[in-house]
């Protein structure tokens, strides 16, 4: 989901209102079955919330929620006796907390973790978890009942002081997912889920992100058991590590919605309402054919829940609206053409190699401050595989990589992001569920800039009308054509604030029209103070703007130097033509 | 621990290995061949052990009859299912949801048509042991393991040495230069589909002669076999039966050595160390 | 044998191909040359029908093919030596071969075809039981050669075959490609490499942007201009 343009706080004080409501609720003696009914609710919107901020926001499924749910409830079960309850809470939290970033820690660094090795991975977790729990004191067997537990006396009827706290930890969860959603790291967090190498190329510290996300998911997982072990007060393994339980968690943020904070929670009342009102007999036998039903309509009907259903049919009736949109002012300052300067970046002897071809055999190169450089050569001379392991994506086997005056080459992406280096794609990679705003957004909060959310957002549209597509901030990526997904990778490059602007193969793609105006704005992302590497097949577009020109030919560079000598050398000729001895 | 008693907890390691590695082969097919994790391949695998026990227990037809009847008509349950998840254009992760839904509906039906209580096929065929010197070799469990294995050996075969084998691995390296060369991928994944049903209704057969039943007891079955699948590396027939094994011995072992209820152990705490250490392998 | 009319071919909402008309003889071999990004595999790909034409029409032996999947299309004798190979990178060599006479009306030739090809690629035979992802480029582009003659097509696509090759390699493909074409096969050959292509063709087009913009004997492209202007942006 997208961030408001003007931050409100308009559910963060709905989430408060609801959480007073909630508390004062005892004093009105309701029935103990509306009670236990709103406390299972809770319950499943605690749990269901929490699934969400790792699984829904970041896209990393987890079938092991059961996992850090069950060591919140057996730390209640066993330190219940001795320690007051906000210890046993707390207990329950951050040993959850700490299992889950410690698990984080380990799987997400292993590259190219696929979703659904993640998900079995932690379902592997809780069985073996609850394994050791069930074979150790935690439990031994038999399970372990709760009925020494000293409640603090809230409210003079227990049952009503475990609702509270139910309550409590649901709406806690709320706005955790609130705040972290309408964050800088919730929008990394989406930017993940969309596609997780331009993320971190933009800045954002994705390992360290998922780690925070799963260690905060767990605690309020934690939390959320250590509560419910109160209300189950006999708590068993088999039941605490059902795998219904992570499940259901899935089906209930899956049907209202996993990117928004609030749709977990839609979700988990609609199912807990349904089990919970058809009861006895084959009355819960329909409401659980209900159930599987509406998993599967859901999910081929409505992927994004029910409140990315709503959210779609609001965008489009506020649509009108939008094209209203004050136009902000003229492009960022444009300065004069600075003279070419030192050497930003250098990069030393690089050798890549896959599987035994050649990538990259030996690169040595040097870019100026200010210059704008082409980078040529036939297809699949290693000018993308260069691109790549400058911005980070790859790491060379060989050579040193310096970034002005330093060494950047054991750099993650995003930090080489931080410190100045952006590149565009050839195909456009926009984050596909956020706005085109949005995207913007994520490369100036992430990337060299730094900025915090509302200088980001007033620079990003600054950049978007720089590259004429501030009419279509509120759009989705998907809705813009090729050339301006192509001018929304650039407003991202610029955005981000580097020094260094790679772009690959801008030009690909386009009409003769299009072409004009992209070269146009190359020129002024120029003049704007980047230094731009340029990759093109374009030839008439490289000698219409490139300062000098490499060429690269099997991985190694075979020219460099003023780009119409360059093309006129017969080793260049003979790598584009064939050999040089056909052409007399 | 006696050499006997050791022994005959390998044997039954075994067994139970060879069930999970039957149960787990349909499941590796089409994980790997038509991206589809599919969950409701256990609710095949239970609505043909109830029908099993419905119609050679209370219907009194012999067992390996019933198998043979089972076997084709979840034939046509696995090629509709596959219908239906291409009409949509269902991908891996959707599947997981999809199939879990569609799992929940088999059990309500199941649960609708036999209760909710644990049900026991009765039946004289094949009853008691073989004896080999100090071991038992239970009749039934022998026939399921010779059947798990030879099924895994043949399906391994298949794919590895027919027309269809060999067109369903270049479908899966690449679609489009397939069917260039003449592969129609789509007939093909409608038949791996339909073979996937039919093993869950042989794997569903076996269950309802050397289990009790309940509906609930699908979800039972998922760790481990989707452990056996996975450590078996997606996709390969003679991977699941190795893995399958390497469970059923390792579970046995930690049983007879430490606590019954330590069994789940050994497994999957090798299959974290594999996901976590060599990913690529599944 | 092979004609194209005016096609028109997208990616989404960019077009690759403008109004490309082209014509190959029965027996000939002709090429299509034109720097990166002017469309060549794009080209490939919708006569492969791997893409669909927005506007135009492909003939093949009179037959409008236009609107044929890419089953119909190898069962009319059509076989195609894609851009990078694109092996069976996971199967053996051959299987990858075998593969070539999937159909049922070629798998006849099976055991004879694979004599052809090994006699061809002696290495090949050596490998036979390697897995083809593993082979070193010039092995894989055999392979592929190798995979298409399976299918005893009367008109072979070949895409960029020089690609990624060392240069000795590159000669060797284009003596195969020429004795393929002796052998009686229809060949139309999309390749960067212009001076390599034009020394095995019979009649050439040059494509730049997506257009045709010269088309001629291999001789008279040679002299003209808009060869230079459209690889190395001479006359901007």
């Amino acid at each position: 989901m997208n961030a408001p343009a003007v931050k409100s706080y308009r559910g963060l004080v709905a989430i408060l209102a609801a959480t007073l409501a909630f508390a004062a609720l005892p004093l009105f003696q309701p029935s103990p079955f509306l009670e236990s009914f709103l406390y299972l609710l809770f319950f499943w919107i605690a749990l269901a919330t929490s699934w969400t901020i790792l699984s829904g926001f970041t896209g990393y499924v987890s079938f092991g929620h059961g996992a850090f749910y069950g060591a919140g409830v057996y730390a209640t079960a066993n330190l219940g006796a001795h320690a007051p309850l906000w210890v046993c809470l707390l207990a329950g939290g951050l040993i959850a907390a700490v299992l889950g970033g410690a698990v984080g820690f380990v799987v997400f660094r292993v590259r190219r973790l696929r979703g659904e090795l993640f998900a079995l991975l932690t379902l592997a977790l809780a069985i073996v978890l609850a394994t050791i729990i069930l074979n150790t004191p935690i439990d031994g067997g038999p399970g372990v009942s709760l009925m020494g537990v000293r409640l603090p006396r809230i409210y003079a009827n227990p049952s009503s002081t475990i609702y509270l706290l139910g309550a409590l930890v649901a709406m806690g969860s709320l706005a955790t997912a609130w705040l972290v959603q309408y964050s800088s790291f919730g929008r990394g967090l989406f930017a993940i889920s969309d596609d997780e190498d331009v993320a971190e190329i933009l800045g954002v510290p994705t390992l360290g992100f998922k780690v925070a996300a799963l260690a905060l998911s767990s605690f309020l997982a934690g939390v959320a058991g250590a509560v419910h072990a109160l209300f189950v007060s006999y708590v068993t393994v088999g039941e605490t590590f059902s795998i219904t339980v992570p499940l259901f968690v899935l089906l209930m943020s899956v049907l209202g919605g996993a990117r928004h904070w609030l749709g977990p929670a839609i979700g988990a009342i609609f199912v807990t309402t349904l089990t919970n009102a058809l009861v006895g007999g084959d009355w819960a036998l329909a409401a659980r054919a209900l159930i599987g039903v509406t998993l599967i309509v859901a999910t081929l009907y409505l992927p994004e829940g029910v409140i990315g259903f709503l959210a779609h049919r609001f965008r489009a009736r506020a649509k009108p609206a939008l094209a209203a949109a004050p136009i902000v002012e003229p492009a960022p300052e444009v300065g004069p053409k600075r003279p070419i300067g030192d050497v930003l970046l250098q990069c030393d002897d690089v050798h890549l190699a896959f599987r035994g071809v050649r990538a990259l055999n030996g690169v040595t190169l040097e870019v100026r401050e200010g210059e704008i450089l082409g980078l040529v050569g036939p297809n699949g001379s290693g000018k993308s595989t260069l691109i790549n392991v400058i911005s980070g994506f790859y790491r060379p086997d060989a050579g040193r990589l310096v970034f002005a005056g330093s060494d950047v080459t054991a750099d993650a992406g995003h930090r080489r992001a931080r410190r100045g280096i952006a590149r565009t794609f050839q195909i456009p990679r926009p984050f596909n569920r956020l706005s085109v705003l949005d995207n913007v957004v994520v490369a100036g909060q992430f990337g060299a800039r730094g900025l915090d959310h509302g200088a980001a957002l007033a620079q990003a549209q600054e950049w978007l009308s720089f590259v004429g597509l501030d009419a279509r901030a509120q759009a989705l990526p998907k809705e813009l054509n090729l050339h301006q997904r192509k001018f929304l990778e650039l407003a991202r490059a610029l955005a981000s604030g580097a020094r260094l602007i790679m772009l690959d193969e801008v030009l690909a793609g386009l009409t003769p029209a299009e072409i004009t105006t992209a070269i146009d704005m190359v020129r002024k992302i120029h003049a704007s103070g980047a230094t731009i590497i340029f990759v093109e097949h374009n030839m008439r577009a490289v000698l219409a703007l490139t300062d000098r020109l490499v060429v690269l030919n099997q991985g190694q560079i075979i020219a460099q130097g003023d780009p119409r000598a360059v093309m006129q050398d017969p080793l260049v000729i003979s790598a584009y033509l064939g050999d040089a001895d056909a052409h007399p | 621990m006696s050499v006997t008693l050791l022994g005959q907890s390998i044997l039954s390691g075994i067994f139970s290995g060879s069930l999970y590695a039957l149960l787990g082969l349909g499941l590796t097919l089409s994980w790997r061949y038509l991206k589809i994790i599919n969950l409701a391949h256990f609710a095949f695998i239970f609505l043909a052990a109830y029908l099993t026990y419905q119609l050679a227990g209370p219907g009194g037809l012999p067992p390996l009859l019933v198998i043979a009847l089972v076997a084709p008509l979840f034939f046509v349950m696995g090629y509709a299912q596959q219908a239906f998840l291409e009409h949509f254009k269902v991908d891996e992760f959707a599947s997981i949801i999809i199939t879990f839904g569609m799992t929940i509906l088999a059990e309500t039906f199941i649960q609708w048509i036999w209760s909710a209580d644990f049900v026991r096929l009765e039946t004289h065929f094949l009853r008691g042991s073989w004896e080999l010197g100090p071991f038992f070799l239970p009749k039934q469990e022998m026939l399921m393991s010779a059947a798990a294995l030879a099924l895994c050996l043949v399906t391994a075969a298949f794919l590895r040495f027919t027309w269809i084998g060999k067109a369903l691995r270049a479908g899966l390296d690449n679609p489009q230069i397939a069917a260039s060369f003449g592969v129609p991928n789509k007939k093909l994944s409608l038949l791996i589909a339909g073979i996937a049903g039919a093993l869950a209704g042989v794997g569903g057969a076996f269950m309802a002669l050397l289990f009790t039943l309940a509906p609930s007891q699908i979800y039972s079955w998922f760790g481990v076999v989707l452990a056996a699948v996975l450590l078996g590396r997606v996709g390969s027939a003679t991977g699941v039966f190795a893995a399958g094994l390497l469970i059923g011995v390792s579970e046995a072992i930690t049983m007879a050595v430490t606590a019954p209820a330590w069994a789940p152990l050994a497994p999957f705490t090798l299959l974290i160390l594999i996901l976590v250490f060599w990913p690529e392998r599944v | 044998m092979l004609i194209l009319e005016n096609l028109d071919v997208y990616y989404g909402e960019a077009r690759a191909l403008a109004n490309v008309s082209l014509t190959l003889g029965d027996g000939e071999i002709a090429c299509v040359i034109g720097p990166n990004g002017a469309g060549k595999t794009t080209l490939v790909n919708a006569l492969a029908r791997l893409l669909p034409v927005r506007a135009g029409r492909i003939r093949l032996g009179g037959e409008d093919i236009t609107h044929l999947t890419p089953q119909e299309l190898a069962d009319r004798g059509l076989a195609l030596i894609p851009e990078g190979r694109r092996l069976f990178t996971t199967m053996t060599v051959e299987e990858n071969l075998e593969l070539g006479c999937y159909r049922p009306a070629a798998r006849a030739h099976r055991a004879q075809g694979l004599e052809g090809i090994y006699a061809m690629f002696p290495i090949l035979r050596e490998r036979r039981w390697q897995i083809a992802g593993t082979l070193s480029g010039g092995q894989q582009q055999m392979v592929a050669i190798g995979r298409a003659l399976m299918a005893r097509p009367k008109l072979l696509l070949i895409d960029e075959p020089s690609l990624g090759l060392a240069p000795v390699v590159i000669t060797q493909v284009f003596e195969t490609i020429k004795a393929i074409h002796a052998s009686g096969v229809s060949i139309l050959l999309i390749e960067q490499n212009a001076a390599k292509a034009l020394s095995v063709s019979q009649r050439a087009y040059v494509l730049d942007c997506g257009a045709i913009v010269a088309q001629g004997s291999p001789e008279e492209l040679r002299q003209s201009r808009e060869i230079n202007a459209a690889y190395l942006g001479a006359g901007a």
